[in-house]
């Protein structure tokens, strides 16, 4: 069950989440930061860094914030590489 | 003060909590599995639920799965003895359920009702503590908690009424709860690239490079590849190069990985090892010196209680943890003449080769090796593969 980052993110983009993460797997959505589930290992490092407590384990992300799961889970992270975007 | 000797188990039961808890950190017990967390402060308020965390977690680690199997007996005494001096209602052991068979011998056990067997899923989760709270109870640690002036901080296992340890940290208080034995040796698997799994019981302190060629590598001839202090997943990095420069076995190495340079660490996320036959190998006495800090990270520098050119003997008490902060006490992994302090690391040259020769070994890989890294920094502020 991986870890979902929601609306909180948007306007913040803090990046001590990418930093904490152990396997990249944390890329840049545009508006927030996304998390792929495929690649999530369900470790939490990111969650106590997120300073606007963006980042909810899965089965915990709160109802009206569950179309952030929804996108992690079907964004094409192909065409993107882990971490902060720098193009 | 409770003094750190030896004692049966029925004097075990009889110390009170405030004693366990001076010699926990009298004996220098922090997290082995990998938080380097001062263990005494986690006993300082005792909770309802100890929860053992036996589910190692980096691939390819035999260390506490070891540890468990050739120390059975002691963590039940351990077990009988933690309820008593706690109060804890309970005390579970949370292990992988991939590994059910491997810890059936505690299944048996746990009939006694001293403590019960919760298996919770094969998950990575790093050993993580919420992460095992949460498959092994029906009790969340919340995301965060608010501070009494305000502010908030991460939730943490004491908010729902649990402790978590890991199981060789638990040896340890064992160790010194019942043989009067301070904090000097860490245990971990050695493995990867071109070198045989092995699980060694090291003195602290040691130096990584004197470990790898033990476990039958052959430095001159291994630039090509890097040692990392950690497993595939989370690690740091130990030594880039290997032969040039060199790094030392820290309270929380769980493992000396290798792999070539320039590899990523989860790259080897699949790689499966076979538990070596001969179990844990013990490097007790079999090197030549360490480089023991006295604090660092998390913790307090201990106020040293020897001085350059001294002589010290094995489990000699060298620091003498402070008041204020964390801070916890540090002992002599070897024996032999304190050769240097500087940097709050105390660097003993002695132990199982002549005085000359570990001093000609030891003192190019200290010129130019990197530092001794810091202890006790907690995994949030490790590095990670990158």
């Amino acid at each position: 069950m991986a870890y979902v980052i929601t609306e909180a993110c948007i306007g913040t983009k803090n990046t001590a989440c990418i930093t904490a993460c152990p396997v990249d797997c944390i890329y840049d959505g545009g508006d927030h930061y996304l998390i792929n589930p495929d690649e999530c290992i369900d470790c939490s490092m990111c969650m106590p860094e997120c300073p606007v407590e963006a980042i909810y384990p899965g089965d915990e992300v709160p109802e009206d914030q569950e179309s952030y799961a929804t996108k992690a889970a079907e964004f094409d992270y192909s065409k993107i590489a882990p971490g902060v975007g720098i193009n | 003060m409770a003094e750190i000797k030896q004692r049966s188990l029925e004097e075990v039961k009889a110390l009170s909590a405030e004693e366990a808890v001076e010699i926990m950190r009298q004996a220098g017990i922090v997290g082995a599995g990998g938080g380097g967390f001062p263990t005494y402060f986690k006993y300082m308020k005792p909770q309802p639920h100890l929860i053992v965390n036996a589910t190692e977690s980096e691939p390819g680690y035999w260390g506490d799965k070891l540890v468990q199997k050739e120390y059975l007996a002691e963590f039940l005494q351990l077990f009988e003895a933690m309820k008593s001096i706690f109060g804890f209602e309970q005390i579970s052991l949370g292990v992988h359920e991939k590994d059910r068979e491997w810890y059936a011998e505690y299944q048996e056990h746990a009939s006694d009702g001293v403590y019960d067997v919760r298996y919770v899923p094969d998950t990575y989760a790093l050993g993580e503590e919420k992460t095992l709270i949460k498959h092994s109870t029906d009790t969340r640690v919340p995301r965060f908690v608010d501070n009494p002036d305000g502010t908030r901080r991460p939730g943490m296992p004491p908010d729902v009424g649990k402790v978590v340890n890991n199981s060789e940290t638990l040896l340890n208080v064992y160790n010194a709860l019942f043989l009067g034995k301070p904090l000097t040796t860490k245990f971990f698997t050695v493995y990867g690239e071109e070198v045989d799994t092995k699980v060694y019981e090291v003195p602290i302190g040691a130096s990584v490079s004197e470990v790898l060629e033990i476990a039958g590598l052959d430095l001159e001839n291994s630039g090509h590849l890097s040692v990392t202090d950690g497993g595939p997943y989370l690690h740091d990095m130990a030594i880039e190069e290997l032969g040039n420069g060199d790094a030392y076995v820290r309270r929380m190495t769980n493992s000396l990985f290798l792999l070539p340079q320039g590899r990523q660490g989860k790259e080897y996320a699949e790689i499966k090892t076979e538990c070596p036959e001969e179990g844990i190998v013990s490097l007790v006495g079999k090197v030549s010196g360490v480089n023991l800090p006295l604090g660092g990270g998390l913790l307090k520098p201990a106020t040293p209680l020897v001085s350059e050119g001294d002589e010290v003997e094995y489990e000699q008490k060298i620091g003498e943890p402070v008041d204020e902060g964390f801070s916890i006490g540090v002992w002599a992994s070897v024996g032999g003449e304190i050769s240097s302090i500087q940097n709050n690391i105390v660097a003993i040259a002695g132990g199982a080769i002549a005085q000359e020769e570990a001093e000609a070994e030891a003192a190019p890989s200290m010129a130019g090796g990197a530092s001794p890294r810091g202890e006790a920094e907690p995994f949030s502020e490790a590095e990670s593969s990158r």
